[in-house]
């Protein structure tokens, strides 16, 4: 074995170890999500079963003999690997309802007519159906109304980006200041900027929200914009300040050395710089804006958000846990979204300043 | 005046300028709220003058456990998830092959709506959960046994939601730390290997001094929302279980909100609850040397 | 470099377009409906202005129906394709029903009623929240309409609820009482010669002991999480002895904390009793086997699994079966845009084979209606309903009298604290302990 062969080995064998190494990590981070995801695909009887499946079931699988009531419905449990009774009843209707809400497998009555046919030659029947993985999704629109919903999520969407911009603009200009320019109060202003996250949120919400609803933006998308703003200004400041402290003056400098204007400097040079530090700001301002309900309630009628939507829908879910994952992963995909895209700019390839 | 000190006027006033902003936006939808709520604490229910709130408040049965578990949950988690982020932030910043694409999983936590993440936490710890099942399934459950997690100690339980409430905030943490070691050019740290040192000396004798105002500004933050902390435990346990700071707020605001004396205990606990910040960060800003650093620098 | 700040100039672009749009979008909704009447008139050329300009915002009139109850999604979706839709599609509306729980509800008709920005024309909230309602002022007073509706008499259990003095403010919907609800798994434990239908307490606290020894661990649900519904649990129990509502300290009462000091004592409540805020998914998972509870969400359980459930009236005592009832009502707020349409709504939504209908698609909510009593048929949905109609006709049916206290969620804590620390950990329950939380539960009254 050469000496470059054995390097190579080497080299591999301490990769490997490494990627193993991030995927153990990222398993024990993304173990809880698995759950909920696979949760909201299952059925509400597999949703209660314990211990609970793995994997959602692709097909149900029944049997039906005559029962007390008129026909006895067991379906197939692969964890106990048994048929265990569900439904005794004489009424078809119920049983199609209790199929398709219950089991996630749906037959319409006929179909179940051409069964119960079945039964005079042969007792018992077995027959399977294809369940039908979206169910909760699909109910979970019903309800909410698909005529409500695609709306109030654009108008999520919408104030998102207004707060987004509300907060970078203004608390990145703050923030600017508070790193570049030593003036009389600043580490006074620095930390009194603080102070509006150290002061209890719940406890203005209300009265914030009446101001709101006072000066006319009661209902109106800008009005939230303008609450969620409050929170990530202060968090950009102290962000995007330590991001600019980080990078050196002298780099602006040099570019004007060259010719290039105060504000054009600012913008060539440290604004790239200070991208992923503004990227992780917009996160916060849009994850903030994308998930709050508790002034959104007060604030919204004919215009809800779409977290409102998702709360209204899900809030009475007792029993119905499967449904309200389903609920909770409609609210997190576009969040999910977009953290995807703005991971590109957290996490910025180095490519070396040029000036 | 000459046109020389003019325009010395006008750049002394430019960081001012860059502040008014905030400044009026604060002064517009958040000061006044925040001033009735301190006139509140100070008032009594027939509206005159005084600090029996506070003595209320401090002889509070729930109070001085509350105090104590938050500071509890705030020791622990925010150490532990300082490091816990900044060993996530030091490890994507390696830019392996994949990098991006794990920092987009490890983020995905942070995304997730506080209803999602308490439905999720709930069937997970209940007795028939899927910590259970996965238990159950790897063998390390026999069948018909349960843990049953939210029926243990004190300790056990505030362990259990330093735990939970880390795996969400985690990342939130780690995307500061990353956004400030990407400012870190890399010729510093290769200068350090040039120089001889090894990884660890380059992270203690480079990397993190030149990280500092990033730390400064993550733990702050951190430490400000940690002090805060009530949803996720109310979520797990219900009110006045496991009492922590703002969830008597919360507590006296909305759940008992009918006592003659709701409305005095709320604000107190909320101006308490604001007192206790401030020192907190103030203290931890003094140790930390974000002041004087700051004044260093800019002499 | 230069990507990243072209990319950047054009999110701020973008960001700025959508920001000064979002001013123009909440006029727009405003002009609407004027934009609306003057393009009409001029579509249709010019024989029928007037009517038009009438007619089309009488059409697009949007009736607004915040409610606590139907939450369950399911329940939701019965309610708006089943109720709600034939009343739309007869008077030529929309109904934009939602869902709040019952603070929120408040909470919002206060900022309304405050700005003077009433938008929501109908509420539908909880017995225990009614008085509140009432005393705000945010509510109209119906009795003038009620009077003149000759069919139907709603039940007068709730009057002390729903109506303030002579005036009635909210019309019933939904109640609720108490049921037994067992897990079949728990049945072969049932001690011998007992008649499900007619169960004592003692019976049920036997039951209970059986299984808990039996199985190694108990299964008796209750909610431990404070400020739920332990109150009424131990209320019905209290009720079945003859003790009054809420009462702590009684003999009477005394009697009824026995049988939970039983059970108490011989571990017989679900290890994860102090975490569990509603019995409907305990029961489900099958952690728990064995409750007292809420007529409706046993009704949702059992339709989950009618072969693995038994549903049976509460357990008697002797005074009778005692149970908590509670109720829902809708009112109309005051200074509601569309009251007219509202009163039409409501006249509507009360009618008793609506009531019945309602009852039926919803898991078992009794119609607090009188005539709707005859519209039952004998569907195992009207297993539910009747043997819930026969605890509140038969039973010593109490309802709940938040308003005579500060709190009514301070007031359950009272209860919440003696299980806590004197049911659960199995002590005795002394009068002491009874005492004290009398006395808890006496600091509370106005």
């Amino acid at each position: 074995m050469t000496k470059k062969t054995r390097r190579n080995i080497y080299r591999t064998a301490r990769l490997t170890a490494f990627y193993i190494f991030v995927s153990g990590v990222t398993i024990a981070m993304l173990l809880p999500l698995y759950f909920i995801v696979s949760l909201s695909f299952l059925s509400t009887r597999e949703a209660y079963r314990y211990p609970l499946p793995l994997l959602p079931a692709l097909n149900v699988e029944y049997k039906l003999t005559h029962g007390e009531r008129g026909y006895l419905l067991s379906v197939y449990d692969p964890i106990d690997k048994e048929y265990q009774t569900v439904l005794d009843t004489g009424d078809l209707e119920k049983m199609s309802v209790y199929m398709k809400s219950q089991l996630g497998a749906p037959m319409s009555v006929p179909e179940i007519e051409q069964q119960i046919a079945r039964l005079e030659h042969e007792a018992p029947v077995f027959f399977t159906r294809r369940k039908s993985l979206l169910y909760n999704y699909e109910t979970f629109f019903k309800v909410a109304g698909t005529g409500q919903a695609v709306p109030a999520l654009i108008r999520s969407l919408e104030i998102c980006a207004m707060t987004i911009a509300i907060s970078l603009t203004i608390g990145g200009m703050a923030g600017y200041a508070f790193a570049r320019y030593t003036f009389r109060g600043r580490d006074a202003l620095k930390f009194s900027v603080l102070f509006v996250r150290m002061f209890p949120g719940v406890a203005i919400a209300m009265p914030m929200v009446i101001i709101l609803v006072n000066m006319g933006f009661y209902d109106a998308p800008i009005g939230l914009s303008l609450v969620y703003s409050v929170g990530s200004i202060a968090l950009t400041i102290w962000i995007t300040a330590s991001i600019f402290m980080g990078i050196p003056v002298s780099l602006e400098e040099a570019a004007q050395v060259f010719g290039a204007t105060k504000i054009q400097a600012f913008l060539r040079v440290t604004l790239p710089l200070s991208l992923p530090g503004l990227a992780a700001c917009a996160m916060y301002a849009f994850l903030g804006a994308w998930n709050e309900t508790v002034a959104a309630i007060i604030l919204t009628q004919f215009n809800p958000t779409f977290s409102v939507v998702v709360y209204q829908t899900v809030l009475g879910a007792v029993g119905q846990v499967n449904l309200a994952a389903a609920g909770g992963m409609v609210m997190a995909l576009p969040a999910v979204i977009f953290t995807f895209f703005i991971r590109r700019y957290i996490h910025q390839m180095w490519g070396g300043v040029t000036v | 005046m000459t046109k020389k000190q003019w325009k010395k006027l006008g750049e002394q006033a430019v960081p001012y300028l860059l502040i008014l902003p905030v400044v009026v936006y604060y002064a517009a939808f958040w000061l006044r709220p925040v001033l009735i709520s301190v006139i509140g604490s100070f008032t009594d229910a027939a509206g005159h003058l005084t600090l029996q709130n506070f003595a209320m408040v401090i002889h509070d049965e729930a109070f001085i456990p509350a105090l104590r578990n938050t500071a509890v949950i705030v020791l622990f988690s925010v150490t532990l998830e300082f490091f816990v982020a900044l060993f996530l932030a030091l490890l994507i910043n390696r830019k392996f092959v994949g990098a991006s694409f794990f920092l987009f999983l490890a983020m995905i936590p942070m995304a997730l709506p506080s209803a999602a993440a308490g439905a999720m936490w709930i069937t997970g710890l209940t007795a028939h959960g899927w910590i259970n099942s996965l238990l159950h399934y790897l063998g390390f459950l026999a069948k018909g046994k349960s843990i049953y997690w939210l029926a243990g100690s004190e300790t056990s339980l505030l362990a259990l939601l330093i735990v939970v409430d880390a795996w969400q905030v985690i990342p939130s943490v780690m995307i500061i730390l990353l956004a400030g070691l990407q400012n870190i050019p890399e010729e510093m740290q290769e200068a350090g290997y040039v120089f001889g040192g090894n990884y660890l000396t380059v992270l203690r004798k480079i990397t993190l001094p030149l990280l500092k105002p990033t730390i400064q500004t993550a733990v702050i933050l951190r430490l400000i929302s940690a002090i805060q902390i009530w949803l996720i435990v109310v979520i797990l346990l219900g009110f006045s279980r496991l009492p922590v700071l703002v969830e008597r707020i919360v507590y006296y605001h909305k759940e008992v909100r009918g006592l003659d004396i709701s409305y005095q205990m709320a604000m107190g606990y909320t101006i308490i609850v604001a007192v206790i910040v401030s020192l907190v960060s103030l203290a931890y800003l003094q140790v930390s040397g974000a002041f004087k650093k700051e004044r260093g620098e800019v002499a | 470099m230069k990507k990243y700040t072209s990319l950047l100039m054009l999110a701020a672009i973008m960001m700025g377009i959508l920001a000064a749009c979002a001013p123009k979008t909440v006029t727009v909704t405003v002009e609407v409906p004027v934009e609306r009447t003057i393009e009409v008139p001029v579509e249709r050329t010019v024989e029928v202005p007037v009517e038009q300009t009438v007619e089309v915002p009488v059409e697009s009139k949007t009736l607004v129906f915040s409610s606590r109850l139907f939450s369950p999604p399911r329940e939701q979706e019965f309610f708006i394709n089943e109720v709600i839709k034939p009343f739309e599609e007869e008077h030529g509306v929309t109904v934009n029903f939602q869902i709040l729980d019952d603070d929120t509800l408040l909470e919002r008709a206060k900022i309304q009623q405050e700005t003077g920005h009433v938008t929501t024309d109908i509420i539908c909230a909880h017995n225990g929240k009614m008085p509140d309602w009432i005393d705000a002022g945010y509510v109209e007073d119906l009795s003038s309409y009620v009077n003149s509706w000759s069919d139907r008499h709603f039940s007068p259990a709730f009057q002390a609820d729903t109506n303030r003095g002579d005036k009635q403010y909210f019309l019933p919907v939904g109640a609720d009482v108490y049921l037994l609800l067992a897990n079949n798994k728990a049945l072969p434990y049932l001690p011998e010669g007992v008649d499900l239908d007619h169960i004592t307490w003692e019976q049920y606290a036997q039951w209970a002991v059986n299984i808990a020894e039996g199985e190694g661990e108990g299964k008796v649900c209750i909610t431990g999480i404070p400020m739920k519904s332990w109150i009424y649990m131990f209320g019905g129990s209290a009720l079945s002895y003859g003790a009054g509502f809420p009462d702590a300290n009684s003999s009477e009462a005394m009697q009824a904390w026995k049988i939970w000091e039983t059970i108490g004592k011989a571990n017989g409540f679900v290890p994860t009793v102090l975490n569990i805020d509603s019995c409907v998914d305990p029961m489900m998972r099958e952690e728990a086997w064995l409750t007292v509870f809420h007529n409706a969400r046993a009704g949702q359980v059992y339709a989950s699994n009618e072969t693995q459930f038994t549903l049976a009236p509460a357990p008697s005592g002797p005074a009778g079966i005692g149970s908590i009832a509670g109720v829902s009502g809708y009112a109309i707020m005051k200074g509601a845009p569309n009251h007219d349409l509202a009163v039409q709504f409501l006249e509507y939504l009360t009618r008793p084979d609506i009531q019945v209908k309602i009852s039926k698609g919803t898991g078992g909510f009794i119609p607090p209606v009188q005539e709707a009593l005859d519209y039952l048929g004998n569907e195992p949905i009207d297993e539910v309903i009747s043997k819930a109609i026969l605890v509140l006709d038969n039973g010593v049916v109490s309802g709940v009298p938040a308003y005579k206290y500060q709190d009514w969620g301070a007031v359950k804590q009272c209860f919440d604290d003696v299980f806590e620390d004197t049911i659960l950990p199995g002590k005795d329950v002394t009068q002491d302990r009874l005492d004290q939380a009398q006395q808890c539960v006496d600091d509370l009254l106005k």
